[in-house]
């Protein structure tokens, strides 16, 4: 099982951030590499790519805040 | 209020049986087509304001620049007649332009370069210089934007011969109509509606986000699909409308009125035999458009029934759309006239008790 | 030509209203749109561009216009509108959409309209040009003493409405005045890279009219440079153009990360503010003393408090609104 997290330097500051889409959904195949979701700080957007292969288990819903370091997500 | 259906991209089955999924935004789906796109052939470029290090307002350039550089993603000024009309230029003599304008409400400063120029050029030649070019633009509102940055204006553009206009509702038909239209040696009018490109700073509705193949296919310009099958009632939408026609069938459904579901994709060329065929087999029609509602594309479907499909129909045919006023700001004013799923289900009511 | 004590107060209250203003509208604006940043939520929804830094530009001009002469402005209007009169309640009342508002709620803050005081605003680019070389010939074919003013942003200067606009108003000797606001950025994009000389001041000359280019955002020298070429369109001499070198504090539109602006430079630009810099030189040149600034600051405060309670407070137009004011 690998944590999907949120990098600690994904945005500059220590605000809040939301998964604005989920590209993939609950219970999915994804590849390591995969683009599995976008994160949204204020306007900016990020892609957050899935560390590892496997089942994606979502674990944060779209709209809910997060700050860095979070986990959004496991591969199992 | 039930969800809505994701549109199911329709695939190859045997290509579809190895890949794994993989969802993205419209916007994400359009800048990977013309990724690919020029990867492959040299003369493609992108030229338009804010698409080069900021990847464009609305997102379909993003990770362009980095690979292509600015020269084939090109950043300009605030001048669309100039750029517009230099893309035709560029056209006329064998590179493939993309251009964006903006807002499509923009196109009064450049219009002349796109309705005299891009879309009479190979007629008035005889067919020596077809312009291979695609202009892309954000349309659509809801978001209260006003009355300058909301307009859908797709029958301004439908109406004047010499351009292709399509009008994608969800990523796979994005990519697979913007690779269409980059090979088209035509004038291609890419129109992509705000609230499906997925912005996370914009509300995007769920079902515009679907899987799509990392391989190249092109969906067929012109060519609309049927999306949900029915036998009482044909709901044509496009764009943003498809997802309101595909809520509205499901809500029908639970009161056991089975609504057919036509994504026209493409509204010129109209797909006039696939409207026709429906409606021939459900024999009541309602189109759903959000662009002002006399004089554009919802009469235009309308129209074709009529002298098409008259002694099929059983009812007379509806619309619903967005009034002939200007798109007021406040949202008080704005979002309940907007068409939506509750509209069309009503409608879609009306004509099955026939009127 | 130098403000007389009373300019330079209005000058300065007028920049502190406009500012304590975007900042209640800002703050309106963010409400219902953290964390998640979704346009269409909150009172204020929709886009919203700011004209924080950009001040002096407004009151320097419009120190020397009244209510009879014709502004038009862009989808950065606030601190022009507030300059030119516009009554700042039913602007509040017209951003929040309420039927109090300048429109009703039909425009809201892209197309602010104060027939009152000949203001308005239109959300494409360089487009308000031609209707102020329109109003400018309305002026002179009756004889009156009117002037005509548009405010433009740098990039403006690249479209084909510019161009003729000058054009015509030098050809036709309007009495008008081109001012084009230079904050360096049409949205991502540097003036360096959008355009094909340094100034647009030089642009004038091929109009065969005056251009000034004002630089350091100095409210003294806009004024200056704007009362010349006011009194020169009032007095029958014709057209002019000014570029203003100012700074915008914010974002294009608020949420606009500003990822493409380069290091250093916002830190830079807000070190020179132009309102606390306004405010020291007329500290020290004596113009005004601390209970005066204190007093002018607290009457712009209440003003804007006072109009951004009202908005909150008043009521949603009807739906079957939306069909009126189509046609007159």
């Amino acid at each position: 099982m690998v944590s999907v997290t949120i990098p600690a330097d994904m945005w500059a500051e220590d605000m809040e951030g939301v998964i604005s889409a989920w590209l993939f959904e609950d219970g999915d195949k994804v590849r390591e590499g995969d683009l599995i979701a976008e994160v949204m700080v204020e306007k900016t957007s990020y892609d957050l790519t899935a560390p590892a292969a496997g089942i994606l288990r979502i674990l944060v819903a779209p709209d809910v805040p997060f700050r860095r370091g979070a986990e959004v997500a496991r591969i199992e | 209020m039930t969800a809505a259906t994701q549109t199911k991209p329709p695939g190859d089955a045997s290509a579809s049986a190895n890949r794994s999924k993989r969802n993205l935004t419209i916007a994400k789906a359009m800048a990977e087509a013309i990724g690919q796109e020029m990867r492959r052939d040299s003369s493609v470029l992108v030229m338009g304001e804010d698409i080069g290090r900021l990847g464009g307002v609305f997102g379909n350039t993003r990770g362009l620049i980095e690979e292509f550089g600015p020269e084939r993603i090109r950043d300009t000024p605030i001048s669309e007649t100039a750029f517009i009309g230099a893309a035709v230029g560029m056209a006329a003599v064998g590179m493939k332009p993309i251009v964006e304008l903006m807002f499509v409400d923009f196109y009064g400063v450049c219009m002349d370069a796109i309705y005299n120029l891009a879309a009479k050029n190979c007629y008035f030649s005889g067919g020596q210089v077809p312009l291979p070019m695609v202009i892309m633009t954000s349309c659509g509102g809801g978001y209260s934007d006003a009355g300058q940055h909301s307009q859908c204006l797709y029958g301004t553009f439908a109406h004047l011969p010499g351009l292709k206009v399509v009008v994608p509702s969800n990523a796979y038909d994005a990519k697979g109509l913007m690779l269409a239209a980059i090979r088209d040696p035509n004038p291609v009018i890419y129109m992509f509606h705000k609230a499906l490109q997925g912005m996370g700073w914009l509300g995007t509705v769920k079902g515009a986000i679907t899987d799509v193949p990392e391989d190249d296919y092109v969906l067929p310009i012109g060519r609309a699909a049927l999306v949900r099958p029915g036998r009482d009632v044909t709901l044509v939408g496009f764009g943003n409308t498809l997802h309101h026609a595909l809520d509205a069938a499901a809500d029908l459904a639970g009161e056991g009125i089975e609504a057919e579901v036509i994504d026209l994709r493409s509204i010129v060329p109209l797909d006039r035999e696939t409207i026709l065929a429906s409606v021939k087999r459900t024999g009541r029609l309602v189109v759903v458009d959000d662009d002002y509602q006399s004089f554009g594309v919802s009469a235009e479907i309308i129209a074709t029934a009529s002298e098409g499909a008259f002694a099929a129909l059983k009812a007379a045919p509806r619309r619903v759309a967005f009034p002939d006023i200007p798109i007021p700001f406040s949202p008080a004013l704005e979002r309940p006239l907007m068409p939506d799923a509750n509209k069309v289900a009503a409608a879609a009511r009306q004509v099955c008790k026939g009127n | 030509m130098k403000p007389t004590r009373d300019q330079w107060l209005w000058m300065y209250e007028t920049m502190v209203t406009s500012r304590l203003f975007e900042e209640a509208i800002a703050a309106a604006y963010f409400e219902g749109k953290t964390p998640a940043f979704n346009m269409a939520n909150g009172p204020i929804p929709g886009e919203m561009h700011l004209s924080n830094g950009q001040e002096p530009c407004a009151v320097g001009v419009c120190a020397h216009l009244t209510a009879d002469d014709f502004v038009t402005a862009t989808h950065r209007p606030h601190h022009i509108a507030i300059a030119k009169g516009v009554d700042l309640d039913a602007m509040a009342a017209e951003i929040f959409g309420k039927s109090t508002g300048l429109s009703g709620g039909r425009g809201g803050h892209m197309h602010i309209f104060d027939a009152r005081v000949n203001f308005g605003c239109s959300g494409i680019i360089a487009e308000g040009m031609g209707p102020v070389t329109g109003a400018a010939l309305a002026f002179k074919l009756r004889k009156q003493p009117r002037v005509a003013v548009s405010f433009i942003g740098e990039g403006a200067a690249n479209q084909g409405a510019f161009h003729e606009a000058l054009n015509l108003a030098a050809l036709w000797k309007v009495p008008a005045v081109f001012v084009i606001e230079d904050n360096g950025w049409g949205i991502s994009v540097a003036k360096a890279q959008s355009t094909a000389i340094a100034n647009n001041d030089l642009r004038a000359a091929a109009y065969g009219i005056p251009g000034h280019r004002v630089a350091d955002n100095d409210p003294l020298a806009i004024f200056e440079v704007a009362g010349e070429a006011v009194a020169r369109a009032r007095s029958g001499g014709g057209p002019s153009l000014i570029e203003i070198e100012t700074s915008r504090l914010e974002g294009h539109f608020i949420g606009d990360a500003q990822n493409y602006r380069p290091e250093g430079e916002l830190p830079a630009l807000k070190a020179r503010d132009p309102i606390p810099a306004l405010r020291d030189r007329l500290l020290r040149e004596k113009v005004m003393d601390q209970a005066t600034e204190t007093a002018l600051r607290d009457r712009a405060g209440a003003k804007v408090a006072a109009a951004i309670d009202a908005a909150r407070a008043a009521a949603y137009p009807q739906p079957q609104e939306a069909f009126e004011k189509v046609f007159a």
